[in-house]
C-alpha cells in the first residue's frame, strides 16, 4: 500500500509538473503540444550535461537554457511567422523526439538509452524497513511540488500575470484594450512552460531513475495536456487531475506485477492508464457543459 | 461655417486634447483621413456619422489601441508619441468601448484589476483585499455590484457602468465612450446621461460618440461630424444647429428624393410566381448580446418585389435576416415561405423550398475561402449531383456547372481547383451570387450585397438583383447604403431598435429615411 502511495506521487511529478508548466500557455490561449518534446529534450539535455559535467544542477540548468531556446523558437513561429500552433508544436514534439535520440548515438555512441552519471539527490531517507520505507525513493522535486503548486496557483490566479494570461486565452479584445502586449506575455508563458517542461523531464530522467531512453516520456506531455484540460484550466485542479493520472499509471504498473501469472495480456493492463485518460477527459467534456475550457 | 472656425480656433488655446493630421489606414483601407480637431475642457462632446465614417477608428487612435498613420496629438498640452493604451492612460484619457472590454470568466475585482492602471497589492494580491479595494472604487462611483460577480452574469447596463468606472478609478480627465447607448434601455440611457452630467460637473471631459440625433441634442455641448472618414463639421456648440442640419451633415447632402426601380407589370410574372414569397407575422426574437430583439417584426414580400430594410447597422438587421433564413429560432409570430409556416424548419430545409440567401459578410458566412471554387459553388446543390443509387456523387457534373454558373456570372479565376480565399472581393461575391442564384429562386434574401466592393461589382450585383426581381423572385435587400436601397427596392422600411417603422414607397424622401434612421424628430 505504502509503496502503492509512493509510486504513485513519483509517476505524478512530472505530469505536474509538466501539466502546471503548460497550463500557462494553454492559459494563454496556446494549445502547447510541443510539451512532450520538451519533457524529452529536458530529460535527455539533463543526463548528458549532468553526466559529462558530474553535476544534476548543471545538467539540469543545462536543460532549462535549452528549454528556453526551444520555446522562444516556438513563440517564433506562431507568434511571429504565424504558424499553426497546433502543427508547430508537433513538429517541436518531433523534433525532440528525432534530436535526443541522434545526439545520444552521436555524442555518446549509445543506441536505446544510456546511463545517467547523477540523479536528482533524495533529501528524505526513510527507516529501511516498515512502513514507511519507500519515502526515500521521493527526490527533491517530488518534496518541492506542494510549494511549486503554490508558486503556480499564486501566479495564475492571484498575480497580474495570471490576470493578462487568462484574459488573453479568453478575449483577447479584453487583453488589447487593456494595454497588454499580447505577444510578449505569449512568450512568458511559453518560456514558463519550458521551463517547467524541464524540470519534469529530469525528474523524469533522473528522479528516481538515472538513465535516459530513446522517447521515454512517451505520451506523458499529452497525458500532461488532458491533466490541463481535466482540470478546466485551473492550477490545483490540474494538480488533483495529474495525480490521478499517476494514480491510474501506478495501478496498471502494480496490476502487471500481481497479475504475472494470470491470462490478462500485459499489453492490456498497460493500456488501462490511457484508456482512463480518455474515459475520464471525455467525462468531464461531456458534464461541464457550456463551461468547458475553450482553447483554440 | 465661420461660427464653427472661430470657435474651434478658440478650443486649441486650452483644448485638453487636441489632434493634427490623425489619419488611420487598415491595410490598404482609409478609415480616416487626415484629420484635426481639439476639445475644449469641461465639455460633453458629440462625435457622430454613419457607419464607417471613421468615428471608432478616430476614437481608437486616440487610447493608443491603433497606431495613426500620420499625425500627432496632445493630451493636456503634452504629445504622446506612438501612445500605448498604458501611455494615454497616464496621460489622463481613457475609453469605454463599444464591444465591453471585460473578461466575460472574470469576477468584477478580476476584471477591473486586469485594466487598472494602478495595482492593489503587490506582486501576489489577496482576493479579499482585491475585492475590498473593489468595492470602495465601485461605491464611490455609486456603483451597487458584488465584486465577486461574474462579469458573464452582470445585466448589459450593469457591465457599462463598470467600464465607467474602471476608466474614472485610473483618474481619466477625458473620456471616450464609443457608442454607449446602443445596447441600453431608454431608461438606461437617462441613467447614463444623467451621470456623464454628474461627471461633467466634476470636471471630466467627455467625447461621446452616438448614433441618434434625439440623443446627441440631449446630451451634447458641442456636436463634430464624420464622413467617408472626413471631418465635416469640427466640434460646434450643440445649440447652434438642429437636428434637420445635422442629418444633412451626416448623410450627405444629395437630391431630396431619387426615382424608386420601375414600376413592376404584374403580367410580366409567370402566374405560378404570384403571391407573398416571403413574410414575417409579429416575429420577435429573445436578447442577443449585439443586437436589439425583434419586437413585433411583420412584413411582406411579393414576387417580383424588392423590399429594402434600411438602418443604421445594431438595430436588428441580423436578427432578422437570422430568423429569415432559419439560423435564429423566432420567440414569438412566426415566418412564411411561399405560404407555407416555416418557422420550424431549418436552414436546410428552407433551403430546399427555395429561399436563398447572399449572406453579411462574404468571407465568414459567404464562401469556405479554404474550399476550391467548384466545391464552393456546388456544395449547397450537391443532392442534385448523386449518382449510382445516390451513394456517388457526379464530381465531373459539379465542374462543370460551377464552370458554366462562374461564367454566366464572370467570375475572374485561374482554375476551378484554387481556393476562394484567392479571389478578390468583388469576384467572391459574383461566386456567392452564383451559387444563390443560379436556379433562379423564388425568395432572395441579400443582406448588404455591395459593401466594400468597387463601382463595376456593384453595378454588376445590381444588375443581377434586379433581373431576378424582373424574373418573378421576392428580394428583402438589406443594406445601411441608402443609395442603393433608392436604387432597387420597390418599398422601404426603416428598421430602428428591433421594431420595423413604416413603409416609404417610391419616390423616396431620403430627409425622411434618414431621420427614422436615426430618430429624428421635426
Amino acid at each position: 500500500m505504502e509503496q502503492f502511495v509512493v509510486t504513485t506521487i513519483r509517476l505524478s511529478v512530472p505530469l505536474i509538473f509538466a501539466g502546471l508548466g503548460g497550463l500557462f500557455s494553454v492559459r494563454a490561449g496556446i494549445f502547447h503540444i510541443g510539451i512532450e518534446g520538451l519533457m524529452l529534450a529536458g530529460a535527455f539535455v539533463t543526463v548528458a550535461i549532468g553526466s559529462a559535467l558530474g553535476s544534476v544542477w548543471l545538467g539540469i540548468g543545462g536543460a532549462i537554457a535549452v528549454n528556453l531556446l526551444l520555446s522562444w523558437v516556438y513563440w517564433f513561429l506562431i507568434d511571429r511567422l504565424k504558424a499553426d500552433m497546433i502543427i508547430a508544436g508537433l513538429g517541436l514534439t518531433t523534433l525532440c523526439v528525432g534530436g535526443t535520440a541522434f545526439l545520444m548515438s552521436a555524442f555518446f555512441n549509445k543506441r536505446g538509452s544510456m546511463t545517467s552519471q547523477v540523479r536528482l539527490p533524495q533529501p528524505v531517507v526513510g527507516p529501511q524497513e516498515g512502513l514507511l520505507a519507500y519515502v526515500s525513493e521521493l527526490s527533491l522535486l517530488a518534496w518541492l511540488l506542494p510549494l511549486f503548486v503554490l508558486i503556480v496557483w499564486l501566479l495564475l490566479r492571484r498575480s497580474r500575470l495570471g490576470l493578462q494570461l487568462a484574459a488573453i486565452g479568453e478575449y483577447p479584445y479584453a487583453a488589447e484594450a487593456a494595454g497588454v502586449n499580447i505577444s510578449r506575455s505569449k512568450l512568458y508563458a511559453m518560456l514558463i512552460t519550458g521551463i517547467c517542461c524541464a524540470l519534469a523531464g529530469a525528474e523524469l530522467a533522473v528522479g528516481g531513475l538515472a538513465a535516459f531512453s530513446e522517447n521515454m516520456t512517451n505520451g506523458r506531455g499529452f497525458i500532461a495536456l488532458a491533466a490541463i484540460l481535466f482540470g478546466s484550466l485551473d492550477p490545483i485542479r490540474t494538480t488533483l487531475a495529474g495525480l490521478f493520472f499517476g494514480l491510474a499509471n501506478a495501478v496498471g504498473i502494480n496490476s502487471q506485477i500481481y497479475a504475472g501469472a494470470s491470462n490478462v495480456p500485459r499489453q492490456f493492463i498497460l493500456m488501462l492508464p490511457f484508456a482512463a485518460t480518455i474515459f475520464f477527459v471525455t467525462l468531464r467534456g461531456y458534464a461541464s457543459g457550456r463551461n468547458a475550457p475553450r482553447v483554440s | 461655417m465661420t461660427r464653427a472656425t472661430a470657435t474651434a480656433t478658440a478650443a486649441k488655446a486650452d483644448a485638453i486634447v487636441r489632434c493634427e493630421n490623425i489619419a488611420v489606414a487598415y491595410g490598404g483601407f482609409q478609415a480616416l483621413q487626415p484629420t484635426s480637431l481639439a476639445f475644449a475642457p469641461g465639455q460633453i462632446h458629440a462625435l457622430v456619422g454613419q457607419n464607417g465614417a471613421g468615428k471608432t477608428s478616430f476614437a481608437r487612435a486616440l487610447a493608443g489601441i491603433v497606431t495613426p498613420q500620420s499625425g500627432r496629438f496632445f493630451i493636456n498640452g503634452r504629445e504622446a508619441r506612438a501612445p500605448t493604451v498604458r501611455q494615454v492612460r497616464q496621460l489622463g484619457l481613457d475609453i469605454v468601448h463599444q464591444r465591453f472590454t471585460l473578461p466575460p470568466s472574470f469576477t468584477v475585482a478580476e476584471a477591473l484589476e486586469l485594466v487598472s492602471a494602478k495595482k492593489h497589492g503587490g506582486a501576489f494580491f489577496s482576493f479579499n483585499a482585491l475585492a475590498r479595494s473593489w468595492l470602495q472604487e465601485l461605491k464611490a462611483a455609486g456603483l451597487e455590484v458584488s465584486p465577486r460577480a461574474r462579469i458573464r452574469d452582470l445585466p448589459i447596463e450593469t457591465a457599462q457602468s463598470l467600464e465607467i468606472a474602471r476608466a474614472l478609478a485610473g483618474h481619466a480627465q477625458f473620456l471616450i465612450l464609443d457608442e454607449p447607448t446602443a445596447l441600453l434601455s431608454p431608461s438606461g440611457v437617462e441613467r447614463l446621461f444623467a451621470r456623464l452630467r454628474q461627471l461633467r460637473a466634476q470636471g471630466v471631459t467627455l467625447l461621446v460618440i452616438l448614433h441618434k440625433l434625439r440623443e446627441v441634442m440631449e446630451i451634447a455641448d458641442t456636436v463634430a461630424v464624420l464622413r467617408g472618414g472626413r471631418l465635416v463639421l469640427p466640434p460646434t456648440p450643440s445649440v447652434q444647429l438642429s437636428q434637420r442640419q445635422l442629418s444633412g451633415l451626416i448623410i450627405g447632402e444629395m437630391p431630396a428624393a431619387v426615382p424608386g426601380a420601375s414600376p413592376r407589370e404584374d403580367a410580366s410574372i409567370p402566374a405560378a410566381r404570384r403571391g407573398v414569397q416571403l413574410a414575417a407575422r409579429q416575429a420577435s426574437t429573445r436578447q442577443s448580446a449585439l443586437e436589439p430583439a425583434l419586437a413585433g417584426v411583420s412584413l411582406a414580400i411579393e414576387a417580383g418585389e424588392i423590399l429594402g430594410i434600411a438602418g443604421v447597422e445594431g438595430n436588428g438587421q441580423r436578427s432578422l435576416v437570422d430568423i429569415l433564413t432559419g439560423l435564429m429560432p423566432v420567440a414569438g409570430g412566426s415566418v412564411h415561405l411561399l405560404g407555407q409556416d416555416v418557422s420550424a424548419l431549418t436552414h436546410h430545409q428552407r433551403r430546399a423550398l427555395g429561399l436563398r440567401v447572399v449572406p453579411f459578410d462574404r468571407l465568414t458566412q459567404g464562401a469556405s475561402l479554404s474550399l476550391p471554387l467548384w466545391e464552393n459553388v456546388t456544395v449547397c446543390d450537391a443532392p442534385r449531383f448523386r449518382q449510382r443509387r445516390r451513394l456517388w456523387l457526379n464530381i465531373g457534373a459539379m465542374r462543370r456547372a460551377a464552370r458554366a454558373a462562374l461564367q454566366q456570372f464572370d467570375v475572374r479565376y485561374d482554375s476551378l481547383e484554387q481556393a476562394a480565399g484567392a479571389l478578390s472581393g468583388g469576384n467572391l461575391q459574383r461566386l456567392i451570387l452564383a451559387r444563390e442564384l443560379a436556379a433562379a429562386p423564388q425568395a432572395l434574401i441579400a443582406a448588404q450585397p455591395t459593401r466594400g466592393l468597387d463601382f463595376r461589382a456593384t453595378q454588376f450585383v445590381w444588375q443581377v438583383l434586379r433581373a431576378l426581381k424582373e424574373g418573378g423572385g421576392g428580394i428583402l435587400l438589406v443594406s445601411s447604403d441608402l443609395d442603393e436601397l433608392f436604387h432597387l427596392s420597390d418599398r422601404i422600411q426603416v428598421l430602428r431598435g428591433g421594431r420595423l417603422l413604416g413603409a416609404f414607397p417610391p419616390p423616396f424622401d431620403r430627409r425622411a429615411i434618414g431621420d427614422a434612421m436615426i430618430g429624428a424628430q421635426r
